[in-house]
């Protein structure tokens, strides 16, 4: 009797740890693919930031922000550096 | 005795059938009658697969050190909803949304949706951000929910908008890719269901097979363009810059690898942003690059010389009589100036862009090699990854007129996409080959498989010798005549031709000072990187292409040898 008992004690608890292991299981689940999301969301923000920054450089006029045209533009015969590229 | 326990006996029974009965009954109502309801209701409980949330795969643009840099993603933020019934107090609710979500609804539209108690939800404010809706969430609105969203996000707004394309829910009501990438790449961007808030424990008892290989991980991934950006900016940039100092229709440009058809910058104006769907004009949502066909002018003249020479009619040490103009069926054709120039060499015919020229190589090479060379080029769609793409109008080179061959021949009567277009003068870059644009280079599968997609079809139109003779004249175009002398760069050899036709009016007939402009060029020379197309459609106060777009070629071109740092092919003492 005592023996039946101690084994429907321990398929009880066995049941309620798997319960608990099944929710905790998903809490983590949905609390980590949240994280996720939230680091993808920042990661696409600082590559908007990126991307902004490239073209207003692209769209820059140097010449409005005073620098001058040189005058005379020479181009060296030199080797580049990544000729052998 | 025994008819006692007889009588037991059949009241025992008759409640087994009863019952027996009733439970038959009751299971004819959960399984015929509300079969399909339970079965829903079990599937949300059993799979919690169904949390709503908006996902989809990553569209990449790749920078030339091979970083990847989202052009489509997704945003994470949270909307607000209203429930009528329990909302007492819409006015303070009202304010306190406001402020954090501007862009929610309008006073007057929140107020009559707080009007309609029969309904338990209305949502009335998207996209809000993280912390905005954290501090919302936290003032506990009785009647006010604050819930989780995920939309579409295009990081570079307006870069390459109308190539990465939209996702909307066009006529029914799913979220889905409707146009360019979006929508050629839609089985590999969807998603099926949030693999990451599913079940284990639920999945291991249902679907042990699924578990461990779920098919839609060798379904659903990611893409990665070949679109670099700062090159694709750079190309935007001018482009966009040409067609408001212009104040042309339209303006495009593509920069493409000519031995592998990668494109790497593809940008047209007027344009959009894909964040912005509400303010788009719906006819920029197509794709002029593949959709649109145009009329390119001399650009053709070229590939009018190429197929002259390899079909071997012509050499590059010919000479024809130039008259200035000519009449072929009726139809006076003349020089861009209707000037004469005499016996002349080949190279003239490029480098002066003689339309005369070019009919004269339409005359030697007759109808059906003109034909069969400019329906090899031309003929079939490019199968680029974009959608709808059309089909180049080539009517004029299946009638028996002599004038249809001799207006083709300049790159007037035949209508082309651009991408047709660039595909074609790619083969003169790429030693006479023909490659296949895209967009796409591989597809990043959720299993962790990262799949290149094979564009290895090319097409041999021409020989590498009667491509590298045209190149020379195209050389020396740039060296000797182009941007009033001074394009020549003595480190690098660029191979380009410019373009000009007239646009047609709706009588059929062209317009006299209405036009198309396009440039092509392509460097090095004789081995090129890259291969560039810009057109600009009805620009005004300006009439030849040498005007409108040699300074944007030329600033992509010191850029490209700049940023890529392209080693020169010659001016280097040995």
């Amino acid at each position: 009797m005592r023996l039946c008992i101690g084994i429907v004690a321990i398929l009880l608890v066995a049941y309620i740890g798997l319960i608990a292991t099944v929710v905790s299981y998903a809490a983590l689940t949905i609390e980590f693919s949240q994280s996720v999301r939230n680091d993808e969301a920042e990661v696409a923000a600082l590559e908007s930031m990126y991307l902004n920054n490239v073209e207003r450089i692209a769209t820059t006029d140097y010449i409005a922000d005073g620098y001058i045209r040189p005058s005379v533009t020479k181009f060296v015969p030199a080797k580049s550096a990544t000729a052998l590229r | 005795m025994r008819a006692q326990f007889r009588s037991r006996i059949r009241l025992v029974l008759a409640f087994i059938i009863i019952a027996a009965l009733g439970i038959v009954l009751r299971l004819y109502f959960v399984q015929i009658v509300n079969g399909e309801e339970y079965s829903l209701k079990a599937d949300r409980q059993f799979s919690s697969g169904g949390s709503g949330l908006f996902d989809r795969g990553v569209i990449y643009f790749t920078r030339k050190d091979g970083a990847l840099i989202s052009a489509a993603t997704l945003n994470t933020g949270f909307l607000v909803a209203i429930n009528p019934q329990i909302l007492s107090d819409p006015e303070y609710a009202y304010s306190v949304i406001f402020e954090a979500a501007p862009s929610a609804i309008s006073r007057e539209a929140f107020m009559n949706a707080a009007a309609k108690k029969s309904q338990v939800y209305i949502e009335v404010a998207h996209r809000l951000s993280e912390e905005n809706g954290r501090n919302l969430s936290e003032k506990i609105i009785p009647g006010v929910q604050v819930l989780r969203e995920r939309w579409r996000h295009y990081p570079g707004g307006e870069l390459a908008s109308q190539s990465i394309g939209i996702v909307s829910y066009g006529t029914g009501d799913t979220l889905a890719g409707r146009t360019g990438l979006e929508a050629m790449y839609e089985d590999t961007l969807a998603r099926s269901g949030d693999s990451l808030y599913r079940n284990f424990f639920a999945e291991l008892f249902s679907n042990v097979g699924n578990l461990l290989v779920d098919s839609k991980d060798a379904r659903e991934g990611d893409i990665v363009t070949s679109i670099e950006p700062e090159v694709q900016t750079r190309l935007a940039s001018n482009v966009k810059k040409l067609n408001i100092r212009y104040s042309s229709k339209e303006s495009g440009g593509i920069i493409m690898d000519p031995a592998t058809g990668a494109i790497v910058a593809i940008a047209s104006y007027p344009t959009y942003d894909g964040n912005d769907l509400k303010s788009v004009n719906p006819a920029l949502l197509g794709n002029s690059f593949v959709e649109h066909v145009y009329e390119f002018g001399s650009i053709m003249k070229p590939i009018t010389m190429t197929s002259a020479i390899d079909a071997g009619v012509v050499t590059s040490e010919t000479t024809y009589n130039d008259t200035g103009c000519i009449t072929v069926n009726a139809a006076k054709l003349c020089n861009w100036d209707s000037k004469a120039r005499g016996i002349i060499p080949m190279r003239q015919i490029i480098m002066q862009s003689l339309n005369v020229g070019a009919s004269w190589l339409a005359d030697r090479l007759g109808q059906d090699k003109f034909r069969s060379y400019f329906t090899k080029l031309f003929g079939e769609k490019t199968g680029v990854d974009l959608p709808n793409e059309t089909g180049a109008l080539l009517g004029n080179l299946s009638k028996p007129q002599q004038v249809g061959y001799d207006t083709a021949a300049f790159g007037q009567g035949i209508a082309v996409t651009p991408l047709q277009m660039i595909r074609a003068l790619g083969a003169l870059a790429n030693k006479g080959e023909m490659v296949q644009p895209h967009l796409v280079s591989a597809i990043r599968l959720n299993s962790g498989i990262e799949r290149e997609i094979d564009w290895g079809k090319k097409v041999r139109v021409f020989s590498a010798t009667s491509t590298r003779e045209t190149v020379a004249m195209m050389d020396a175009l740039m060296d000797e005549v182009l941007y009033n002398k001074k394009a020549k760069i003595p480190t690098m050899s660029v191979a380009v031709k410019t373009g000009t036709s007239q646009l047609t009016n709706p009588e059929g007939g062209y317009y006299k000072d209405r036009f198309f402009h396009s440039f092509v060029g392509f460097f090095p020379s004789y081995a090129p990187r890259f291969i560039i197309l810009l057109y600009t459609n009805d620009p005004k106060g300006v009439q030849y292409a040498s005007e409108t777009l040699d300074a944007a070629f030329l600033d992509l071109v010191h850029f490209l040898i700049d940023y890529y740092a392209v080693p020169p092919d010659r001016g280097i003492p040995s």
